[in-house]
Formats: structure tokens, sequence, C-alpha cells
């Protein structure tokens, strides 16, 4: 069975010694704000002005990282759900069960079968609140996901843009090779190479950015969040698809701007048309 | 011809680049005219939202804020009399929150009950129909959606039950309401389904009245009266609350949504460095290819200041038609991008995330101006120390 009663708990130190069988777990941020260690009694109550039961800190855990959780900075502590009530003067109520199912039977199937004669509660499976509860992090998703097209969007036109003024600094070079018998297709094809060379390292370059960029911010949010989860995720699909990306774009517009310059007279190339 | 002039002209010799340059200015623009509106938007949007009834105080229980948690404030009405009471306040009132059923057809719809007191509330606004008169324990209002649910309209009967008993399965308690009229919540999510009636009938519906328990108390102060002040008596009076201004709601806010904030700040800041990155290597290669051109204009008694005012002007001109763009542009994604982070699970409808302010558009403007006139200021630099001589000669062969 599971207790997950949200009321807001008060704790404050105590110094009378507490009734022996009430003992609470702490979260490492609980102990380190309240400066709390295991054996030390508090005072728990409902709400600040009543304070009537005494609890020893029987432990202090480390609270698996949660991004749900992560910007609400609550603080949490754990007790036995008989002593939980207690506290809240609720005997004998929780906000939730969880039920363990025998091998073969769906939780589909199981739900269905207790919402039929549910009355004052409703089942879920846990995938359907695990769907639910990640709704924020779906949104959080959509987001980044539509702020990576409009960079995308951002960084095609500057590459586009640097490639082509890269490719016109060439006009006297190509005019050149036009003049000693060079064909279009050699200065085409080797201002493609160019433009694909550069795209490469700029790849690369821009791969190595970002990996310290990511190390940046996952040390900076660990830090100001006090958590270990991971906020920046570089996996090898993610550096493969932007250095084929950029690859694709750079290649894509170094050929538009070399077309224009071979389609050019030498003599317009030269500068003298 | 003018500096603007002969800018404008230059960047007419080469259409496709000039495109291609606005183009990039006008995405980089467009994303930092967003950022800018995602850094204030979340305060200006929360700010209003709190003060969407003129109350500027919140007292909620220690620790807490409005709603975030189940707790609640025992003897509520007494304390509503205190604060009434201060010379500094000129309304104050009791909210209770809390989970309630109605009875549609056969079945039970889940809702949101407000306990409320009509002659002091600020968290709803009514669209249809009539308000809640104080003391009117046989009313409720609900919301468009709870009157979709239920199947009622102002002027209808419904039935809410509270603390269901699944052992007994029944209902602990029961009441026929006459809707009085339809109400906007101004802190529902999209869709959530409402109801409110006075504060005692709620009590009864959702927990034990006997502890005239609420969920937050508002306070709206008197003209001429200081929030502060008000705000500081009210803690001093109230240890075991949290008492809370808008202001100090706000910062918590911002806590909570620092992310946004911070990312608001860094793709801000990038956007800029790629406006200003693409002027200046514009502006670097068109004076390289020009060089002749300008050595001529030297050498014909142009002054160096007007080649430099010439250089500038040109990135100017790129900054402003790109940036003109650029808002078109950020105002069509900021609603494309507010629509996302609006779906939000649980936020308020009618809050924004991306809202235009005067100041920061103003600061984003000014800036972006600056800096990519600025940065003109290396190639302007090549430009008016080109050689005369060297270059007309080099040009010549």
């Amino acid at each position: 069975m599971i207790s997950a009663l949200c009321l807001t708990l008060a704790l404050v130190q105590a110094t009378e010694p507490p009734h022996p069988s009430t003992g609470i777990a702490i979260e490492r941020a609980v102990a380190e704000q309240l400066d709390l260690g295991v054996g030390d009694t508090v005072r728990l109550g409902a709400a600040p002005e009543s304070l009537p039961h005494l609890a020893v800190v029987s432990a202090i855990y480390e609270p698996r990282p949660d991004p749900a959780e992560v910007s609400r900075r609550s603080l949490r502590v754990r007790l036995h759900l008989p002593d939980l009530a207690a506290v809240l003067g609720a005997p004998d109520r929780v906000d939730r069960f969880g039920v363990g199912l025998l091998p073969g039977v769906t939780p589909d199937s199981a739900a269905a079968v207790l919402n039929r004669s549910a009355f004052g509660f409703r089942a879920h499976p846990s995938a359907t609140i695990a769907s639910e509860s990640s709704q924020t992090f779906k949104v959080v998703s959509r987001f980044h996901r539509a702020i990576a097209v409009i960079t995308i969007v951002a960084s095609a036109v500057f590459l586009l843009c640097i490639m082509l003024l890269k490719v016109e600094e060439r006009r006297l070079d190509a005019a050149v090779m036009r003049f000693v018998g060079v064909r279009r297709r050699t200065i085409f094809g080797a201002l493609v190479l160019e433009a694909a060379l550069i795209a490469v390292l700029g790849s690369a370059l821009g791969a190595g950015l970002a990996f310290l960029a990511g190390a940046a911010t996952n040390a900076y949010y660990r830090e100001f969040f006090d958590t270990e989860l991971i906020f920046s995720l570089i996996t090898p699909r993610i550096v493969l698809f932007s250095v084929c990306l950029s690859l694709l774009l750079g290649v894509a517009a170094g050929a538009l701007a070399a077309w224009r310059l071979v389609r050019t007279r030498p003599m317009a190339l030269w500068g003298r048309a | 011809m003018t500096g603007l002039g002969w800018g404008v002209k230059s960047l007419g010799r080469h259409p496709l680049r000039t495109a291609l340059s606005l183009a990039g200015i006008a995405v980089a623009s467009a994303m930092l005219l967003d950022m800018v509106m995602l850094s204030g938007g979340i305060e200006k949007s929360f700010s209003d939202l709190l003060l969407a009834r003129g109350y500027q105080i919140r007292l909620t229980p220690k620790g807490t804020l409005p709603f975030d948690t189940e707790a609640s404030i025992g003897g509520a009405s007494h304390a509503v009399r205190t604060i009434r009471a201060d010379s500094g306040v000129e309304a104050a009132g009791a909210v209770l929150g809390t989970s309630i059923y109605g009875r549609a057809h056969d079945s039970l719809v889940t809702l949101f009950g407000y306990g409320i007191q009509p002659e002091a509330q600020g968290i709803y606004q009514v669209t249809a129909g009539a308000d809640l008169a104080p003391g009117d324990t046989l009313g409720v209002l609900l919301s468009e959606t709870a009157a979709q649910l239920l199947g009622a309209a102002p002027g209808d009967t419904v039935t809410l039950v509270g603390r269901l008993d699944p052992q007994m399965a029944d209902a602990a308690v029961g009441r026929r309401l006459a809707v009085r009229g339809e109400v906007r919540w101004i802190y529902d999510y999209r869709g959530q389904p409402s109801v409110g009636t006075v504060l005692p009938v709620m009590q009864r519906l959702g927990r034990d009245a006997a502890e005239d328990r609420a969920s937050l108390l508002l306070v709206k102060v008197a003209d001429g009266a200081a929030v502060e002040d008000v705000a500081a008596r009210l803690r001093e009076r109230f240890p075991h609350l949290e008492v809370s201004s808008v202001a100090d709601l706000v910062v918590q806010a911002k806590r909570r949504l620092v992310y946004f904030t911070q990312l608001s700040y860094v793709l801000g800041g990038m956007s800029l460095i790629v406006a200003v990155l693409l002027v200046g290597t514009l502006l670097t290669i068109t004076v390289n290819e020009r060089l002749g051109e300008i050595a001529t204009l030297r050498a014909i008694g142009v002054s160096r200041g007007t080649i430099v005012r010439q250089v500038f002007a040109e990135g100017t001109a790129l900054t402003v038609l790109g940036a003109g763009f650029g808002i078109v542009l950020g105002l069509a994604t900021a609603e494309y991008l507010d629509a996302i982070l609006t779906s939000f699970p649980g936020l308020p409808a009618s809050f924004s995330f991306f809202v235009p302010r005067a100041d920061t558009l103003g600061l984003a403007a000014l800036v972006l101006l600056v800096t990519g006139s600025l940065a003109g200021l290396y190639p302007a630099w090549l430009a008016s120390r080109a050689p005369i001589a060297a270059t007309l000669r080099a040009e010549a062969t």
C-alpha cells in the first residue's frame, strides 16, 4: 500500500524524548537545511501552530532524481503510514493504492474490473498514469523541437550566406582557371568539394562546442537545482544528424554558389565585362 | 549621395547575397524578439493574472503557495474578520479549493469546487447569469466546462455531492443548488470543470465544516495604503501563515520557471551573435570586393570619415531591414511557441509566456541596432585604411 498524503508537514527540532516507535526518514536537503542528523528529535504537525508529535530521525536518504520535482524544490520526509495518519489526524485514509497483479493479468483488464464496482475511487493502469504525468515533459520537448527548427532555419540561412560569400571570393581564381582552359565541371566540382570540406570542419568544430556547452549546462543546472539529473544529453544520433544536415546544407549552398559562378563569363568574373 | 543611400544602393548590387543576409538577420531578430518576450513575459503575465481582480496580498498555510498543496487554514472566518479590521485593507475574502462531484444523469462527474465569499472574491468573473449574493447557500456558479458536463445553465438545478464513501457506496453529503450564473475562474486551466458556492456550503461538501478551513485568504489593499506595509502588519499578526504580496509570488513563479528565463537569455544572446556575424561577414567581404572603388573615391578627395559612414550606413540598413522582417516573423513564431508552452498541464488558461512589453522590446531593438551597426566597425576600418596607390595599381593590372 502506498501513501502519498500531500499535506504540508510542519517540522521543527525538539528537545524532549520522543515516543520510541515514531521514526522519520528525512531527505538530505532537509537534513542540510535544518542541520539534522540521525538520532535527532523533531516535532511534527499538520500546521505550524500545532506540532504535537515527536519523532526521531532514523534515516537520511538521497531522493531519486525526479525531473517533475526539480523546480519545485519541495522538502520531503517519510513516515510509516500509521504515523503519518496520526500526525494528519486522518486515520485509515490514503491517497492511492498500488496493486500488484498476478502473472497473466493485464493492467487494463484489472482496472476495468475495479472500475466496474468503483465508488469514490478510480483505477488506472500505471502506464496511463506515467503518460499523464509526463505531459509536462512532452510540452517541454515540443517547445525544444520548435526552437530547434527555428535554430536550424537560422543556421541554414547563415550557412547558405557564408558559402555564397566564400565561393564568390573565388571569382578571380575561377576566371583564371577558365582562361587556362579548365572545364566548368571541374571548377564546379572543386568548389563543391571545398564547400563540403568547410561544412565538415565546421560541423566537427560545432560538435566540439556542443559537447562543451552541454557539459557546462549540466554542471550549472546540477549545481543550481542540487540534483544528479542530466539536462543536456548529446547522443551519437544527434551528432550524426547535425553533421549530415550541415554537410547537406553546406554542399547545397556551395553547389548553388558554384553554379552561379561557372555560368558567369570569365571576363565578367575578371571584372572586365 | 547620402551614406544611407550609398549603402542601400551597394546592397542592391548583389540581390541574392543581400536577400540571404536579410533572411538570416530576420530569423535571428525573430528569435531575439521571441526570447525577449519570453524573458519578461512570465513576470508580466503572472503579475497581470494575480492582479486581475485587484487583490494584492495572499495568505496561505506557512511554507506553501496558493493551491500548491492540500494544506489549509483553520478558523478562516475569524482570520478574515481580523484582516478586514486593518485600516489599510479595503476587502478580504477566503477561498477554499476542494474536490467534489456532481450528478449528471446516472453518473458522477469529478469537479473542482471553490468555496468563496461573494462580497470579497478575486478569482472569477461572471460571464452569464448573476453572481452569488453574500450568504446565498442555495446557489452555485459553474464554469463553462462544468455547465457542459452537468448539462446545466443559469436557472437550472444541479446536485453536488462530496466525501464519497467507497465502503457504503454513497456520498456523505449532497446538496441541490440553483445555478445562478456561469463564470470564468481566473486561475483555472483550460477545460477545468469548476463550480463555486459560498464558503460554508463548500466546506460541508469538501470536508469537516466545523474547522472553518480555507485554502487561502485574499486581501485588497485600500487606496493610499502601501501593499508592503499592510503585508508586514499581516505577517506580524499571522506568524503561522505565509503572507505573500504579488511581487513575492512573481518571484516564486520566476524561480520555478527559471529554466525558461535562462533559456531566453542564452538563445537571445546567440541570436544577437548570429546577426552580428552575418552583418560583419557580409560587410567585410563587400569592402574587400570594393577596395578599388573605395581607393578611387579616396583618390578624388572623399574623406576617410565619409567612407566609414558609408560602410556603417550599409550595416545599419541591413540590420534595420532584417529586423523589420524579423518583427513580423517573431510575432508569428511567438504565437506558435506560446501555444505550445501554454498547453502545460495545470497552467491557468489566461497565462501567457510570450508577452510583448514596450520597454523590453525597445531595449532589444536598440541593442540589435547598435550591435548590428557596430558589426560594421571592422569592415569600416578596413575600408578607411586601404592604401590608395597600391590598391589602384593592383586594380589596373
